[in-house]
């Protein structure tokens, strides 16, 4: 049986005190698509950057392929979109990628990843003179260069227009056809759930839920109830009320997520809350997403 | 090494000519501003006249020699380290199999190439317009000198790179570049400098790399106080940003 691409055994990273990653324990399968999710500051990017080998970890440890993922043979074979990463300036977009090219064992070729990156005709364009979307997909390419077994994608499409991120999305879908593990942390929930066959919910640094994107739902059973609040009904009142994770006001309009509506609207009637125009909704990833993050703040 | 560790290191070895080439500023301050500086001060001087048993057009040939690769050190090397560390590229290659050690022996190792030519570009220059007129061997020997003095101010580019901010890098760069330049006597001759001002030329990198080319081809014996001043530039550099990166890096 091939090892695991990614494992995580309890590991732990504190920075100055304050553990950004807590005992953290996952197994990611080869072939398999994972999105990384949770709000800024949960631990996605540590976590990422633990298994890079770009962090070490305070406890526990991690294997990439197998391996250290700081080891040589283990680089040779995964490839990487990290955050807050410019161009390298004076060079061209070909020249770019050829460098990295030079880097890895078995490099894609120029013309793929000029086209699997939609850069083909800005080939000749200094990097530096690209848009900020174009960049993204110049840093795209650069981790694609090595045709690489597992692809890192941190919240890649930030700053990418509608088509860039369809291009791209379609792109991703086609390496992880070919079998390829790609990993990626994004706050866009819909991409996820699009992208993703799994789903890992961090917050506070813990695993919070885990699983295929209906799994996630279901577990979470993100519902919300919303309605026109009447006279009186104050925010303060209804956080008296047990079973609402959050609520969120528009106007009169509020708007409460719940992972059990149906207790919740009977609680709502038997105190006696105005409320008109109800809509009760199961909730799409957005929905179980928050619930989730909240219920763990409580 | 094996084949594709030396593939990429000499790609990227390639790459870094080509960036600094491409760069007008280093052009400017590192190519332009030698010579132009040499033309000006040797043509406003009288020809004949001689600088420590010197021609001044000899003389003034290696100051500006050593001005040119003390700057390509400590202006091109600060910028690049800083930038790249500041943007992310240092991480980012970080998890690539390009080894560690590329990262900076590329960048050194293209800009000692590249200090070779400058050197050389300069001599040519020197020798068909301006006439200077030394033996083959004195033309290698001090042109040898400058070239390994030049690894000295890529230490101190080095150091000066740890400084994260690209505007404050440049500023401290050009003046910790301008200052030793002038100290150093790379534009006016120690000779007519105070006594004061001697002392603290004597203990500038830049005095001993034009010192010990105007000595060489003055016919004088190698003089390893230079060797000494460079090599401890070297070491305090090296230690010094190595130990402000690891204080960087602890997080």
């Amino acid at each position: 049986m091939k090892e695991a691409a990614i494992e995580l055994r309890n590991v732990s990273k504190i920075f100055k005190g304050k553990k950004a990653v807590d005992n953290l324990s996952l197994t990611i399968e080869r072939g398999s698509v994972v999105a990384l999710l949770g709000p800024n500051g949960a631990g996605k990017t540590t976590t990422v950057s633990l298994i890079l080998g770009l962090l070490q970890p305070t406890n526990g440890s991690v294997k990439l392929l197998g391996d250290d993922p700081q080891h040589r043979k283990v680089r040779d074979r995964i490839g990487a979109m990290l955050q807050d990463v410019s161009v390298i300036d004076s060079l061209t977009v070909a020249e770019t990628i050829n460098l990295f090219r030079h880097y890895y064992e078995k490099p894609l070729s120029l013309e793929q990843l000029l086209t699997i990156s939609g850069l083909a005709e800005e080939k000749n364009k200094m990097a530096t003179a690209l848009s900020g979307g174009q960049k993204r997909r110049l840093g795209f390419a650069m981790a694609a260069a090595g045709d690489p077994e597992v692809l890192f994608l941190d919240e890649p499409t930030v700053g990418m227009d509608v088509t860039s991120r369809q291009l791209f999305w379609d792109t991703v879908k086609a390496m992880a056809d070919k079998g390829r593990t790609i990993v990626l942390t994004t706050h866009y929930l819909e991409e996820a759930d699009q992208i993703a066959d799994r789903i890992i919910v961090i917050n506070g640094g813990r695993l919070v839920a885990d699983g295929t994107p209906s799994e996630v739902k279901a577990t979470a059973l993100g519902r919300t109830i919303a309605f026109t609040a009447g006279d009186g009904v104050t925010n303060e009142r209804l956080r008296t009320i047990p079973g609402i994770a959050e609520t969120e006001w528009s106007g009169r309009r509020v708007k409460l997520f719940s992972n059990n509506t149906d207790q919740l609207i009977v609680e709502l009637v038997q105190r006696g809350i105005p409320m008109k125009d109800i809509e009760i909704q199961s909730g799409g990833l957005e929905e179980a997403f928050r619930t989730l993050v909240s219920s763990l703040q409580e | 090494m094996d084949i594709t560790m030396r593939r990429a290191a000499v790609a990227q070895f390639k790459v870094e000519m080509l960036r600094t080439l491409r760069n007008r500023r280093f052009v400017f301050f590192t190519i332009i501003m030698p010579i132009a500086f040499y033309f000006i001060f040797t043509s406003s001087m009288d020809s004949e006249m001689q600088v420590g048993g010197i021609d001044w057009s000899a003389y003034y040939l290696m100051s500006m020699a050593a001005y040119g690769v003390a700057g390509s050190g400590i202006m091109t090397l600060s910028q690049k380290f800083s930038k790249e560390r500041s943007q992310g590229w240092a991480r980012l290659l970080k998890i690539t199999p390009l080894p560690s050690w590329a990262f900076v022996v590329s960048k050194v190792a293209a800009q000692a190439v590249i200090n070779l030519f400058m050197i050389i570009i300069l001599f040519i220059v020197a020798a068909t317009v301006k006439g200077v007129d030394l033996s083959s061997s004195l033309w290698i020997e001090s042109g040898l000198w400058i070239w390994f003095g030049s690894f000295s101010f890529m230490a101190i580019g080095t150091l000066v790179g740890t400084v994260r901010n690209a505007d404050v890098v440049q500023v401290v760069g050009m003046i910790v570049y301008m200052s030793m330049s002038l100290l150093g006597g790379l534009w006016t001759p120690t000779e007519t400098m105070s006594s004061t001002m001697q002392v603290i030329a004597h203990a500038m990198p830049t005095y001993w790399l034009g010192y010990e080319a105007r000595n060489l081809i003055g016919g004088g014996t190698f003089d390893w106080m230079g060797v000494l001043v460079l090599g401890a530039y070297v070491i305090g550099a090296v230690i010094l940003s190595s130990y402000i990166m690891k204080k960087q890096e602890a997080v």
